[in-house]
């Protein structure tokens, strides 16, 4: 059988294609050029070539395609956030989700497994009431859940968390899922590759030519190329390039860090979060199990991981789950999450005219990769925000309109 | 004030976790801890605190972060630039509570769990529990050391006895049974466990 | 681990201490615009780079300035604050 793959391999009649055009050189002016081969980045990418026939489109990326905090999340997809503006967005980021595979015909492993947010203290249980009613407002299947209702979702779970934090409920969010993360940055990279987007690797940005307030160009290790528009969708390297067009805004960079487990057998369907224990934690479908905490107590510019980060993660874990304590941790990973103040994100049109940002995605920007590409995309092009994301806007700081979305990332505030 | 309020924050699980009296000296000599809880004690702090102790007669460490010996067996220490914790000895404690504060002077309210630790392991527990290495203090120099012990914030003064070398320890009486509990269950592995005070200090 | 030096209790882990960010000149609230007070309420200097920051040693509730390399991730100098506080 070996065999006759590597003839079918090596027969020319079947050529299997490379998944991203290679391009020697970069032409000498783009519609767009974006910042960032992430996630984000392609999916703004994809939908500037399918919805709106917006091709001569350039994405820089300094490192490799989906090298950044899309590979480097913990692939958790889910909308129960807490204000309006959260659960719309994320919401039609989850429906966009469920279809992406078939767009892409690439196998994302994008399963439904289930979302528990675990309550530990009756401050926390009421929070979750007020989620899932705003939720349930919207449509988004939410509901707070009883302790019985988690044994029976993972029967392994000690209840009474080593006896100190025992827990009251949860608030299961059934539509919660993982996906497999670089597939979702290389299914929008090669849809877009081949409607004629050029993805340009190992290529950093030097500074962006601004002048009288607009875009007119961007500098990078491999030339100059002339522009009106710049999307900047690069996470934990926001600010660096903000100072490059001398913009300022609220966010600060702290790395966040995860790890996985050695493969084992499958015993935990649902993903399980607690906010108490800062823990989260799912199984993948090769059997590891992937874990998180919350952010690093200081502002950093690297991705460095810490021996206190893995001690404080496996210390609450066993907590949760005693008999994992003979599992052995097999890698462990930062990334840099750009925080904003209200944990909202930070998106659209910015003081300089034709710079866009998509940005402040801290530790909760995975999900909403689909939806983010679609809406920046419709900003792009229109040159004025996308409905949904008007909430997100960097001016809601100057006017001292904030969002307030407690509800974002899983753990740590 | 009711009795009740006036017990050690760790009383439960000081009693709960005792070594058989007759078992008591053994365990204090490998590695035993005692609840000092209830020891009388007061603070102060503040620019004008040394002035203000000189002036009641009570002696001030001169260094920061030491410690000297009162009478009754107490002590004052220095934790930090200008903050005082005065242990053990009735007379100053009392002189310190009932004479009226200077200017720049603060009280600081001392809801501590105290224990103390001592024997020939001890350093072992401290090696396991703690960053700071206590081996190496030079203990003529009367130091206190403030660190982090299993997570929690404490205050660390390591005091020569006629049975030797025994530490001592405060925290927020909050995190008193926690911290109890995780330090008696390392002195039980080792061979030790809780007993009472005068098994450690003569 | 990561060694932050207490300028009063010495060379400790980082685990000991709390950060709370840059140090930042606060405007007169009294004299500056809406515009310069929302700046210093929300804004920060996130670029890399070496930064003046507030620390404070937990244990001994000691405050002091370090300054770090936000890149490197490596203290410089650390010190107590001078001037007003």
């Amino acid at each position: 059988m070996p065999w006759r793959l590597l003839r079918f391999a090596l027969n020319k009649k079947h050529p299997e294609p490379r998944m991203f055009t290679s391009h020697n050189k970069l032409k000498s002016s783009y519609d767009v050029v974006i910042i960032g081969a992430g996630g984000h980045g392609l999916a703004a990418a994809y939908y500037l070539a399918t919805e709106h026939g917006i091709k001569n489109v350039c994405v820089l990326e300094k490192g490799y395609i989906g090298g950044g905090n899309t590979g480097r999340n913990t692939t958790i997809i889910r909308s129960n956030y807490l204000t309006p503006e959260g659960v719309k967005f994320y919401d039609e980021s989850v429906r966009l989700w469920q279809d992406l595979s078939r767009d892409f015909d690439l196998n994302l492993f994008y399963a439904n497994r289930g979302h528990f947010t675990l309550a530990h203290t009756d401050s926390a249980l009421r929070t979750m009431r007020w989620r899932a009613e705003v939720n349930k407002h919207y449509g988004v299947a939410s509901e707070v859940v009883g302790p019985e209702a988690v044994k029976e979702a993972a029967p392994m779970i000690d209840l009474s968390c080593a006896g100190h934090s025992p827990i009251l409920g949860a608030l299961y969010h059934a539509p919660g899922s993982v996906a497999r993360h670089d597939a979702v940055a290389w299914g929008y990279g090669r849809g877009a590759d081949r409607r004629g987007v050029e993805i340009h690797q190992q290529t950093e940005v030097l500074g962006i030519n601004v002048q009288g307030g607009k875009v007119k160009g961007v500098n990078t290790s491999r030339g100059y190329i002339s522009t009106n528009k710049v999307l900047c969708a690069v996470a934990g390297s926001t600010p660096r390039i903000l100072k490059m067009v001398d913009v300022r805004t609220p966010i600060y960079i702290h790395p966040l860090q995860a790890m996985v487990s050695e493969p084992i057998k499958p015993w935990l369907d649902p993903i399980l979060v607690s906010g108490s224990l800062h823990v989260y934690i799912s199984q993948s479908a090769r059997g590891e199990l992937v874990m998180g905490a919350s952010l690093d107590p200081y502002e950093l510019h690297a991705t460095r991981s810490t021996l206190d980060f893995v001690e404080g993660l496996t210390s609450h874990m066993l907590d949760m789950f005693p008999f994992l304590s003979s599992v052995k941790v097999m890698r462990q990973w930062a990334g840099m999450a750009d925080m904003t103040p209200d944990f909202a994100p930070i998106m659209g049109k910015t003081p300089v005219e034709g710079f866009y940002l998509d940005s402040g995605w801290g530790t909760w920007g995975f999900k909403a990769t689909p939806v983010c590409g679609k809406t920046m995309a419709h900003t792009l092009v229109n040159d004025t925000p996308h409905p949904l994301i008007t909430g997100f806007s960097l001016d809601r700081f100057s006017n001292y309109a904030l969002t307030g979305e407690k509800g974002a990332a899983s753990v740590g505030h | 004030m009711s009795q009740a309020l006036a017990s050690s924050p760790v009383a439960e699980i000081a009693a709960e976790r005792l070594t058989d009296e007759v078992r008591q000296a053994e365990a204090a000599a490998v590695l035993g801890m005692a609840d000092v809880s209830l020891d009388v004690r007061c603070g102060c702090k503040g620019p004008g605190t040394v002035a203000w102790l000189d002036s009641l007669d009570v002696p001030v460490p001169e260094k920061f972060n030491s410690w000297l010996p009162l009478g009754e067996g107490g002590r004052i220490a220095r934790l930090g630039m200008t903050e005082f914790l005065i242990e053990g000895d009735a007379v100053v404690v009392d002189r310190i509570t009932t004479t009226p504060r200077a200017a720049g002077v603060y009280p600081v309210l001392h809801e501590d769990a105290a224990l103390i630790l001592g024997g020939a392991r001890v350093n072992e527990l401290l090696r396991q529990t703690c960053n700071v290495n206590f081996a190496a203090l030079n203990l003529a120099e009367r130091p206190v050391v403030l660190t982090s012990l299993v997570g929690v914030g404490v205050t660390v003064l390591p005091e020569q006895t006629a049975k030797g070398l025994i530490y001592r320890i405060w925290c927020d009486g909050s995190y008193g049974r926690y911290l109890f509990e995780t330090l008696h269950d390392i002195a039980h592995e080792l061979g030790g466990g809780t007993v009472s005070p005068q098994h450690l200090y003569a | 681990m990561k060694i932050m030096t207490c300028p009063l209790n010495g060379p400790r882990p980082v685990s000991e201490f709390f950060y709370w960010g840059e140090v930042r000149p606060m405007p007169d609230p009294d004299s500056c615009t809406d515009a310069e007070w929302a700046d210093y309420v929300f804004n920060r200097n996130g670029a890399p780079g070496v930064k003046r920051e507030w620390w404070c040693h937990t244990p001994s509730n000691t405050w002091f300035i370090a300054e770090r390399d936000t890149e490197k991730d490596i203290v410089l100098k650390t010190y107590f604050y001078q001037g007003d506080a």
